[in-house]
């Protein structure tokens, strides 16, 4: 059923959206701004997709996203697809790829791919039951227009003096109208007017000549013909689609959250699906929800209730999935005093621009993902041990208003966020060794910048790796 | 379609009427002036239905009138091309047929009206359908399309169509 609605979509791009750029742009065309047929692409491309983020598309399609947007504005404006807009933290992007990653039409955006700042996000997606309409009343305007300008409708009709010549139209209705009969008469001569008969389509060519007229009118009959060969296929399959349900997708919100549980559905308990669902609506908590329990943990003065502590603890060394190993990371870098000095280049979130970032750089370039893996776990529970420690003999007041904001966030389950606002007031509070550590986080929100950017993926692996590089100096 | 604006006039009073009533009699002075009339740009004035404010009046020299600048609030009417209009038949003849709605007078000429109406000469001309169902005559009540409008400066005058889907006659007289 999805299958017929979506050849009416690609139909209907083919027959309307074709030449869509060249329409909007006046500046002349030069080769590298003719995007002809760009419409029917993104067109096709969203047939394929549900509710997609518009920066997702842009990469996939390999388009600038202003392009992008510019064609969906217009799209917009043509009522064929919905978008939806919202400022998110990257806990919203996570949603949004478990989302995705449940669809399994295999977008599914790589692990770990966060958003940094609180951003403006755009999706959109066809909107199939409009479509139908729009174009069944596209087509029908069309019709509309050229019949009626064959049948000579609105137009203004001519009267002519058969005495003197002169023309007169219908607005001058009014002072022709004698009242001793119940003709039109001539202001000139009173002489009675006469239908300017075969008048057609007078109006546009002036006074045009009869052949003008005449050619005018079998141009018409023309296109109207042609309309009707050329868009058959079109009609055929709107009426194919007429009695089929259309298929819906309901709001973003809606969609995200039964593509999501189908996802948890279908994956069982198996680590893909612990990441998923971590990621839970609502920021309702997840039954692994591993980096929250990391987060409160390190914090130490919040209720360790979800038993964090014991379970990382418990468990036995093995390798972790990586979502789990970036947490753990960021959690041992606040811990680590060494963070300091991270503060201090830190103005950026992203520690990449630290020079000493780039050492470490360097180095995780020859790890490879297992060692380092292994690496992070080691590190991971060192750095709970001294951070414990930490923790028991210095609980400063300030650490504490940090953790408090830090765990606010945690009922939204958003990592990212408690990073964000920590870093901020680690910056406030410049150098000291407590708030340094939530700049821990702010090396995670790189992380999930450069993630977030597909093609850096590799950075974030560099991020993972300062991190480790950072528990080891500890 | 219909507008409420505010619009202001030079309303001159002699001297005759001033003391308590001043106010009201500029009032319907003012109303017996300004409603009923066109102006090309904003169309029949329908109705006056409050002052904003009364200027300072000022003394004509060698008159004893008065000039008062009144900004008033008004009901004002203006047909536009498209707009779906319903009007009341005036006069039928061959070339078509003339009709009102409110204020406006508008002229439907025979071709836009639909072809299988016929023009039917005699003591009532009117346009019947070939089966007799469908009479348009004088004071045959029509809904009707504007598709051309002539504006003066004192003057509005439209052409219509009823030669489309749901336009025509709303309400025949002889039925009622
Ligand atoms: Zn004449």
């Amino acid at each position: 059923m999805t299958d017929h609605y979506n050849k009416l979509v690609k139909l209907a791009a083919r027959a309307f959206y074709d030449d869509l750029p060249a329409k909007s742009e006046n500046q002349p065309k030069t080769g590298r701004s003719d995007n002809r047929g760009i419409a029917v692409v993104i067109l096709d491309a969203l047939t394929r997709r549900q509710w997609v983020r518009e920066e997702d598309l842009a990469k996939d399609l390999k388009l600038h996203t202003k392009q992008l947007r510019r064609t969906l504005r217009f799209f917009e404006e043509e009522k064929i697809i919905a978008r939806e807009y919202r400022r998110e933290t990257a806990k919203g992007a996570k949603i949004y790829s478990a989302a995705v990653a449940a669809t399994a039409d295999g977008q599914t955006t790589k692990e770990g791919e966060e958003k940094v700042k609180l951003h403006t996000h755009s999706y959109c997606c066809l909107d199939y039951a409009q479509i139908y309409d729009v174009v069944r009343y596209r087509l029908h305007r069309m019709k509309h227009k050229l019949k009626d300008e064959l049948e000579n409708k609105n137009t203004i009709q001519e009267y002519i003096c058969p005495d003197c010549g002169k023309r007169y139209n219908a607005l001058d209705a009014l002072r022709l109208i004698s009242f001793e009969d119940e003709d039109f008469h001539c202001e000139n001569c009173n002489g009675k007017l006469e239908i300017e008969s075969d008048k057609l389509a007078a109006q546009e060519g002036g006074d045009g000549d009869d052949n003008a007229r005449r050619r005018r009118r079998e141009k018409l009959k023309d296109m109207l013909q042609k309309m009707e060969i050329q868009l058959k296929p079109l009609v055929d399959q709107l009426s194919r689609v007429k009695d089929l349900p259309v298929p819906e997708f309901g709001t973003l919100q809606s969609w995200e959250a039964l593509a999501s549980a189908a996802g948890r559905a279908a994956n069982g308990d198996n680590a893909g699906d612990s990441r998923n669902s971590h990621l839970g609506y609502n920021g309702a908590p997840m039954p692994y929800s591993g980096d929250t329990k990391v987060v409160v943990d390190f914090n130490g003065t919040e209720g360790k209730g979800e038993g964090i502590k014991s379970e990382t603890d418990g468990k036995p060394v093995k390798v972790l999935p990586p979502w789990m190993i970036r947490s753990g990371m960021v959690l041992t870098e606040e811990q680590r005093g060494e963070v300091k000095q991270e503060t201090k280049m830190d103005g950026t979130s992203t520690s990449s621009t630290a020079q000493y970032t780039e050492d470490k750089k360097s180095k995780v370039e020859h790890d490879n993902n297992t060692n380092i893996q292994d690496e992070y776990i080691k590190a991971y529970y060192a750095a709970l041990l001294k951070q414990q420690h930490e923790l028991a003999e210095a609980a400063k007041k300030e650490e504490l208003s940090n953790s408090q904001t830090a765990d606010d966030p945690s009922s939204s389950i958003s990592i990212r966020q408690v990073g964000m606002k920590t870093k901020r007031e680690e910056d406030d509070d410049g150098t000291e060794w407590e708030d340094a550590p939530i700049g821990g986080n702010g090396n995670g929100n790189g992380s999930y910048k450069a993630v977030d950017l597909n093609v850096e993926a590799d950075e974030a692996a560099a991020d993972d790796d300062d991190e480790d590089i950072d528990w080891e100096e500890g | 379609m219909f507008f409420h604006i505010v619009l202001e006039r030079n309303m001159q009073l002699h001297p005759r009427y001033f003391g308590r009533n001043l106010r009201d009699n500029l009032v319907s002075k003012l109303m017996k002036d300004v409603e009923g009339t066109c102006s090309g740009r904003h169309g029949f004035v329908v109705a006056v239905t409050g002052i904003e404010n009364i200027g300072k009046g000022l003394i004509r020299d060698g008159t004893g009138f008065v000039t008062f600048p009144v900004k008033y609030q008004c009901v004002v009417f203006r047909p536009f091309k498209g707009e779906i209009l319903e009007a009341v038949v005036t006069m039928v003849n061959k070339m078509g047929f003339f009709a009102e709605a409110g204020p406006v007078q508008i002229f439907v000429s025979n071709h836009l009206i639909p072809d299988d109406m016929e023009f039917q000469s005699g003591d009532i001309p009117n346009y019947t359908t070939s089966d007799g169902s469908v009479k348009i005559q004088k004071d045959s009540e029509v809904r009707l399309k504007i598709i051309g409008t002539r504006v003066d400066a004192t003057e509005i005058f439209c052409i219509g169509t009823i030669k489309d889907d749901f336009l025509g006659v709303i309400n025949d007289p002889t039925t009622v």
